[in-house]
């Protein structure tokens, strides 16, 4: 009997603790494109960071300050516009009072909700590619992903030479990031010898590329440069330029949305495109992320995803060095130090010093992929201080 | 490659997104000349047919005629029972109609996120490969779809011309009162009529799919260049509609080879108010 009240007792201060495990809630805030044509990178951003606050929730919260904070995650969807980025950057930091923030994905959006997050000392860590992202005047403003400005340069000097190109084509959203990455790959090109001769700005919405490519391929460029075209859009410039007989190459400097151009586009049109790809799906790291993925999620895994999982957790462990959840300075000087994090994309530090003037911009490997049957394999494996070698 | 064979390929082009501009509209104007109202449910059953061409070809692997087919005769009958039992009640008030349509377009996408989620769904393309019309290159999916687009438009035409419930629903269309005066039961067209109308509008939403991709949202900007052939060919006429929806993929698809992309929508949209300045009741459309 004694022994059965025992059991009871220390059953009774097992669910007691339990309930103390995750006594409060942190609130982090996800801003991303669910929606429309951006909605690859915009789930990567939300399923990168609801991965890590599981894991954290998982293993009984967050540890700050003798408190344990149970977080969750709160999404809103801008539909990669700039103007609902705005009105859910309000609702965050106004209504749900957040002091974290990952997302946006667009450059436009980030840029205009900037100077919300920076007035009311709120960290965000974006997807976006612009230059204008970034700089000393901004110490709230991270950015979780290497950009053009990292990677254009290395990925297309080993194209060019590997393949021997001599003319492209490229197709940019007319806005914010595709004038941005116009200017970093038409740099790029112009310093490995490459002639961009054909520059296309459309609307986001266009889904007929048919006129444009006419015209491009009168030009008779080597290849098709599809940098950061949203991944229904790059699918349907690849899919519609195999229909009207197009036969060079398609080089991908930009996000990672390689499942999404071969649904899109068919196994067939996109054989044989290099794309930039974050995944070295041979790092156990990045497999282990994968398979958690799998598990969580019916959609396939976006390249972006395993860096906004660490981008989460880092600043989880910036929270908890800092041993606050409101002091965001505090928060940001701890993120700013951290090195060499083991992250699921491999091994993370900050960098950016020298071209932004702060080390906000995240460093991490990148490689370069050729679509074989559908799927990435490795060609060229990559790093903003050394450059591309054969992979 | 020759700037001549560029302008041909650019207006083969022009025809096919005209014709499938024109299938939209002669839809939209059946239902407006029948009911008064402005179908905002245009859009989704457009959608609504691309997705049943998705689900036709990549689960089910049937045929693309068959497909298209099975969509026209699917939205015309859901169409048809969407008229009997909701928008019949707000007959004659043209404003709660506009409102149902909006209601109903609103709950046919959600009812498609839900199911098919955001994501752009890719149909596998109708036929590979090229045709050559001089140094033309066309592909040949873009030529079929035009093809079967041109097709339903002249079926369209002899079943409005040449049949007996064509010439009553053409009357209605026209002048519903005059209609009844001839002893036209109008009420037993307006299901027929709505019908016919959004299965015009899935109709080229499936011819579409496999050249473009498929997602909920994907039917608003063909309605918006269905919106702009309607007004421009002059509301109710169906000859005016073809003669603008000719005019618009034309001039869309020459504007958008020889032009930058944002010159060319800004052309095109000078180019219709230009026109409604000078002739506010479109190309063949009747003064009121």
């Amino acid at each position: 009997m004694n022994f059965k009240k025992t059991i009871v007792a220390l059953s009774l201060l097992g669910l007691g603790s339990l309930a103390y495990a995750a006594d409060e809630t942190l609130d982090v805030g996800v801003i991303a494109t669910i929606s429309g044509a951006g909605a690859g990178w915009g789930q990567a951003i939300q399923h990168g960071v609801e991965l890590a606050a599981k894991e954290v929730n998982e293993a009984g919260g967050l540890e700050v300050d003798g408190k344990k904070y149970k977080i969750n995650v709160i999404t809103y969807d801008d539909k990669y516009q700039a103007g609902e980025a705005v009105t859910a950057v309000n609702r965050l930091v106004h209504q749900d009072k957040v002091k974290f923030i990952i997302g946006p994905v667009g450059s436009a959006a980030a840029v205009a909700i900037k100077p919300v997050t920076e007035k009311n000392e709120v960290i965000m860590s974006t997807m976006a590619f612009s230059e204008k992202i970034l700089n000393e005047n901004s110490p709230f403003t991270f950015r979780a992903n290497v950009t053009t400005v990292e990677f254009a340069q290395p990925q297309i000097d080993w194209i060019v030479k590997k393949y021997g190109i001599k003319k492209i084509g490229s197709f940019f959203p007319n806005d914010e990031t595709g004038l941005q990455v116009s200017k970093d790959v038409e740099k790029a090109y112009g310093n490995a010898g490459v002639e961009l001769v054909g520059k296309e700005f459309y609307e986001r919405d266009r889904v007929d590329f048919v006129p444009m490519l006419t015209r491009l391929m009168g030009l008779d460029v080597d290849a098709i440069e599809l940098n950061i075209n949203a991944p229904s859009s790059a699918g349907l410039i690849v899919k519609q330029a195999r229909d009207l007989g197009f036969e060079g190459l398609f080089i991908r400097t930009g996000g990672p949305s390689t499942q999404e151009i071969v649904n899109v586009a068919g196994e067939d049109a996109s054989e044989g495109i290099l794309v930039h790809t974050l995944i070295d799906p041979d790092l156990a790291t990045t497999q282990a992320y994968m398979q958690k993925h799998k598990e969580n999620y019916t959609q396939a895994m976006n390249g972006f995803s395993p860096s906004f999982y660490d981008t989460a957790r880092m600043i989880f462990e910036a929270i908890k060095q800092a041993n606050t959840v409101d002091d965001t300075k505090a928060v940001v000087a701890k993120l700013e130090n951290i090195k060499d994090f083991d992250g699921a994309a491999g091994k993370i530090s900050w960098t950016g010093q020298d071209t932004y003037g702060i080390n906000h911009q995240i460093s991490t490997p990148f490689y370069v992929a050729e679509v074989v049957d559908g799927q990435e394999v490795i060609r060229a494996r990559c790093t903003v201080e050394t450059g591309c070698q054969d992979g | 490659m020759f700037s001549e064979t560029i302008v041909i390929q650019a207006i083969v082009n022009g025809i096919v997104i005209g014709s499938l501009y024109l299938l939209m509209a002669i839809g939209f104007t059946v239902v407006f000349g029948l009911m008064r109202i402005v179908n905002f449910s245009h859009a989704e059953f457009y959608m609504l047919g691309a997705f049943i061409c998705f689900v036709g070809i990549a689960y089910f692997r049937l045929p693309f005629i068959l497909v298209v087919l099975a969509t026209f005769l699917i939205a015309l009958a859901f169409g048809s029972l969407v008229e009997l039992s909701i928008l019949k009640r707000m007959r004659g008030d043209e404003l709660s109609g506009m409102i149902a349509t909006i209601g109903i377009g609103m709950i046919l996408q959600s009812v498609a996120l839900i199911i098919f989620g955001p994501d752009p769904l890719a149909v596998p393309s109708i036929a590979k490969g090229i045709i050559r019309i001089g140094g033309a290159v066309l592909p040949k999916a873009r030529i079929y779809a035009g093809v079967f687009s041109i097709g339903v438009l002249v079926t369209m035409y002899f079943f409005f011309h040449h049949t007996r419930h064509g010439r009553a629903l053409r009357a209605v269309v026209q002048d519903r009162e005059a209609a009844q005066i001839q002893g036209i039961n109008v009420s037993v067209y307006y299901p027929i009529g709505f019908g016919l109308g959004v299965g015009l509008a899935s109709l080229a939403g499936a011819l579409m799919a496999p050249i473009f991709s498929v997602y909920p949202t994907v039917g608003f900007g063909p309605m918006v260049k269905s919106f702009i052939v309607v007004i421009v060919g002059g509301l109710g006429s169906i000859p005016g509609a073809a003669i603008a929806a000719m005019i618009l993929g034309i001039s869309e698809s020459l504007s958008g080879t020889f032009l930058k992309s944002s010159y060319a929508e800004m052309f095109l949209f000078l180019f219709v108010i230009g026109l409604l300045v000078l002739r506010p009741q479109g190309l063949l459309g009747e003064k009121s």
